[in-house]
């Protein structure tokens, strides 16, 4: 593990490119979708023949895409800070007391329905976009907080004790010698977090939050199919550029 | 750890402060003299003149002196003291309604404050907490509940008529059985299929690596469609499938209901369940089944008392994510018509109407949190060598 973060290969400009070949791909072709989605009215009424209106257009795509995006990027980047933040904390010495109770917790927040966080978080927080936010948070939390744990704790202690003998001060070793270890293992938890994410933010049309979700309720109230294939296959190509993107984060580039 | 003597176990201490804060500062109650009218809300200490929130703040205070030097004798001390904060919750709340409601206010409706929720919230944590500090065994930490649960029931039955959640219930108890019902029946259903068709799946990708292969890929792909779009996108060919086949019409498949509900959670039960069962099959360690074979077992003896046994922990964990996972989606299912507790969720949404959100959203938690529990245990009890 030590010799492999040592091992620095200078990035090379073409195999790299090659490298984001798959994200660039999938982002491309859903911009591509988004723009052009109306264009695409002949194929929508192949699976909606005797409706009036087969593509939604209460708002335009580009918006609620960008407003799904918003939302899962607060949610994650919260998600990411707290988690990260309070896996770092427990694994200090003078947090230590904290452990089984952070990760408990973690796990609890996972067990939480996303529909009941989100119902329960209205009265709270009004209709909108907030009570999603804090529904794909606490949702989103135990990948992260498990994987930074696991982490950090399977790194060799020898490394710990190596870089402590070096002189390195507490925050440097965290900084330099145990986040960057347990660096592919907090990225997977994010990655997870993430697109489970992405999928779930389509709930928040339930609570008057505008995204991709909007045209599923949409079409499942109006009983129109062609809305729903609508949102879900920008929401499935969403996921899958994010993913692929973290995929390639993953894979380091001397592999 | 001998350590835990001198150094104060401060996830109690801040739990309880916190408990403490909660308690004193924020609303606990807030009665309404009907359904339509927003209620007044009421601080713990401005209940008949404060002394009961005062006499409950006392132990609480007891618990962060306590915590101060945690020996097992004050965290004994701590766990009697949470515990029997947790049966005086409710006792409390009874004698707030009673104060606060008048008698001619019979509409009047009391709805649980934020100070309430969160004290209860902590407290239940800090009885986790001393639970594993104490090294109690998981049924003796069921049993720690049983004042709470009983002191409320005992509160609902006689005294807390007023109370916005019970009124919500009484209006529609017989519909909020059906629905508790259809949901059980519906996560029920569904996990017991998944079983069976994971078990057959995963025994097939044993056997042949392409079927692996495409057979993740496609279950992976399932999982990124969003669970509310797999609903709606099941609705209009099973209500072609409905109109088409009269059978099937009759056994009651029609575009909205349980059919595609069904259907939808079934796909998103699949890959965690097959995941675990192949991941369990796959991680016997070769040693054990080569011993087993050494000793004369056959295929089928090594299969059936060697390596199911060992895979059983692993299968009950997929067991437990699904029905977790399943519960939680089962509440979305609401919106295409199979009924179930998302039902009042979606109906109090849409009415403003958030005692009845509370009606259907509640009894989902305590349904996850509990199956959550009951297979995690389980599948810890089973583990060889696990908690006897």
């Amino acid at each position: 593990m030590n010799r492999q973060t040592a091992v620095a290969v200078p990035g090379m400009p073409v195999a790299s490119l090659r490298r984001w070949l798959a994200p660039l791909a999938w982002l491309s072709l859903l911009l591509l979708l988004t723009a052009g989605m109306t264009h695409l009215e002949w194929l929508f009424r192949l699976i909606e023949p005797d409706t009036r209106q087969v593509i939604y257009r209460r708002a335009g795509f580009f918006t609620l895409l960008a407003q799904h995006v918003l939302v899962v990027g607060a949610a994650s980047l919260l998600a990411v800070t707290l988690g990260v933040g309070a896996a770092v904390a427990v694994t200090r010495t003078a947090g230590r007391d904290f452990l089984p109770m952070v990760s408990q917790l973690a796990s609890i927040g996972q067990t939480f329905p996303p529909v009941a966080v989100l119902a329960l978080a209205v009265p709270a927080l009004g209709f909108g976009t907030l009570p999603i936010i804090v529904a794909l948070l606490l949702y989103g939390l135990l990948p992260i907080v498990r994987n930074t744990l696991a982490g950090i704790d399977g790194i060799d202690p020898e490394v710990r004790e190596a870089a402590r003998g070096m002189g390195m001060t507490a925050g440097q070793i965290l900084r330099q010698v145990e986040l960057p270890l347990a660096a592919p293992v907090i990225l997977a938890g994010i990655r997870t977090s993430v697109t489970i994410n992405i999928a779930t933010a389509a709930l928040g049309a339930t609570v008057g939050a505008s995204n991709l979700g909007d045209p599923i309720i949409s079409g499942i109230v109006n009983g129109n199919t062609a809305y729903i294939v609508q949102g879900a296959l920008l929401i499935g190509l969403l996921a899958l550029c994010v993913d692929s993107t973290f995929d390639r984060m993953q894979r380091r580039p001397d592999a | 750890m001998g350590e835990g003597r001198q150094s104060p176990n401060w996830v109690l201490l801040s739990l309880m402060l916190a408990a403490v804060a909660a308690w004193l500062s924020l609303d606990a109650v807030s009665v309404a003299p009907n359904r339509i009218v927003p209620g007044t809300s009421h601080m713990a200490l401005g209940v008949m003149a404060g002394w009961p929130a005062v006499l409950l703040a006392l132990p609480m205070l007891a618990v962060v002196v306590l915590a101060w030097k945690p020996g097992r004798k004050e965290l004994r001390l701590s766990l009697v003291a949470v515990v029997t904060l947790l049966a005086l919750l409710p006792l409390w709340l009874s004698a707030a309604t009673t104060v606060l409601v008048e008698p001619d206010m019979p509409q009047a409706r009391v709805a649980i404050g934020r100070s309430l929720w969160l004290v209860l919230f902590l407290l239940l944590l800090a009885t986790i907490e001393l639970r594993t500090r104490l090294g109690l065994s998981r049924p003796l930490g069921w049993l720690l509940l049983v004042p709470m649960v009983s002191s409320w029931w005992l509160s609902l039955a006689l005294w807390l008529e007023p109370l916005a959640l019970l009124r919500e219930y009484q209006a529609r108890s017989d519909q909020f059985v059906s629905a508790l019902l259809a949901h059980l029946i519906l996560v029920g259903a569904a996990v017991g299929a998944s079983l069976v068709l994971a078990s057959l799946l995963a025994l097939a990708m044993r056997r042949h690596a392409g079927i692996r292969r495409t057979g993740f890929a496609v279950l992976n792909f399932l999982q990124t469609i969003p669970s509310l779009a797999l609903f709606g996108l099941l609705l209009a060919p099973l209500a072609w499938l409905g109109s088409r086949l009269d059978w099937l019409a009759a056994f009651g498949v029609s575009g909205i209901g349980w059919a595609p509900a069904f259907l939808a959670l079934l796909g998103y039960s699949l890959l965690p369940m097959v995941r675990n069962i192949h991941v369990a099959l796959e991680e016997v360690e070769p040693a054990v089944i080569e011993s087993a074979r050494g000793m004369g077992m056959s295929r089928r003896q090594v299969f059936l008392q060697v390596r199911l046994p060992l895979a059983l922990p692993v299968v009950l964990e997929g067991i437990r994510i699904t029905t977790v996972q399943a519960i939680g989606l089962t509440a979305v299912a609401a919106l295409i018509g199979a009924g179930g507790l998302g039902t009042f969720i979606f109906q109090g949404l849409g009415q403003a109407a958030m005692d009845m959100v509370l009606l259907g959203a509640l009894p989902i938690i305590v349904l996850a949190l509990v199956a959550d529990a009951l297979f995690g245990s389980l599948s810890e009890r089973l583990r060889p060598g696990g908690a006897a």
